[in-house]
């Protein structure tokens, strides 16, 4: 990377702001998407579920230009792209497990104070 | 100290850093950098990881976010969800364009190509600051605190405290960083007129702070998320 010429320059400087442009985009869909259910799907009986699944796609949209254009992960060998990546599979795992395990013990605090 | 910009200053190289090479193909800086980051990463999932949890637990009195953030400091109190916090991401994604830009021209050592995307990239960090300083001040004069939570949940009921402890403590640890970042550009921008990587014959140091930058960009995705959207 450290010795560009002309031609990769104005390549990489187009692909910077091709990715700019996605990403506002991204943001802008995330903001209205998230504004309308507020204002129309939520009262129709919606279940949240919907749009918490929405936004979260459009982040991950999100992180992998970040990561891939801004931060070059995508230039990078892919031994060292692959070293980056892995730990971040453990952050699924956590996400999901700690999520599930708070609902379940909101579930049996509720049982709990219910009894008395 | 003062530095005339428009006096070229001495860009002989004298010094010669030995550019040490990796079986990745980058410097040892880089990826020191890169692992840095996958750290911080894990200390910023713990906060976000205790609070989704939290958050489960209590997800019939958690206050909606539509209703907390709903004001757009100097035009309008209340009615304007979402607005204010998008602007603050809008400014950080356009910072982060700025200063990857500034690294492509480090690509091409041209020194005046840095400083004129340097710049705006420290102006941006500055006001994503700003503007969380007047979110964090128009939320306190609403009540909010560490210790009190004056907005009630979904159906009416008193919400739960740690609504405050944990939006001040994430969005807090992140301006952290953001902070922390400016100061870092600053310093690169007066090692870049003073000439310093031009003797050092690389930029590379533009491209670490670089990947410090846009992981304040990432994070504040994943905050935006986690704080506003959900």
């Amino acid at each position: 990377m450290a010795h560009m010429t002309q031609e990769e320059y104005k390549k990489n400087v187009r692909e910077v702001y091709r990715t700019t442009a996605i990403l506002s985009a991204v943001t802008i869909i995330e903001v209205v998407g998230a504004l309308m259910y507020e204002k129309y799907a939520l009262p129709a009986g919606y279940p949240r579920i919907i749009l918490s699944i929405f936004v979260s796609v459009a982040s991950l949209i999100k992180a992998y230009w970040i990561m891939a254009v801004f931060m070059h992960v995508n230039h990078e060998k892919r031994g060292f792209a692959f070293t980056i990546l892995f730990p971040f599979s453990f952050l699924i795992l956590a996400v999901v497990a700690f999520s599930m395990d708070g609902s379940n013990f909101g579930e049996l605090l509720r049982n709990i104070n219910s009894l008395h | 100290m003062a530095t005339d910009l428009t006096k070229t200053p001495n860009l002989e190289p004298h010094i010669e850093i030995p550019h040490e090479e990796t079986e990745f193909g980058i410097s040892y800086g880089k990826i020191m950098m890169w692992y840095f980051l996958i750290s911080d990463t894990f200390t910023f999932a713990a906060f976000l990881v205790a609070y989704a949890m939290q958050r489960f637990r209590q997800a019939d009195t958690w206050p909606s976010s539509n209703e907390v953030f709903q004001s757009v400091p100097g035009i309008t109190d209340s009615g304007a969800p979402l607005i204010f916090v998008s602007i603050m991401t809008f400014i950080l994604i356009l910072s982060s364009v700025t200063m990857v830009r500034a690294v492509q021209e480090g690509f091409m050592k041209n020194r005046k190509g840095v400083i004129m995307w340097l710049i705006p990239t420290i102006l941006g960090g500055m006001a994503f600051l700003y503007c969380q300083y007047l979110e964090w001040t128009h939320l306190m004069h609403q009540g909010m605190s560490m210790s009190f939570n004056p907005f009630s949940g979904m159906e009416g009921v008193e919400g739960p405290v740690n609504f405050g402890q944990f939006f001040f403590t994430i969005t807090g640890f992140h301006g952290m960083h953001v902070f922390v970042g400016v100061c870092i550009n600053i310093w690169l921008l007066i090692g870049v007129i003073n000439g310093t990587y031009e003797r050092r014959g690389s930029y590379e140091m533009v491209e670490k702070v670089g990947l410090f930058w846009h992981f304040v960009d990432l994070v504040w995705v994943y905050v935006f998320l986690a704080y506003y959207l959900l």
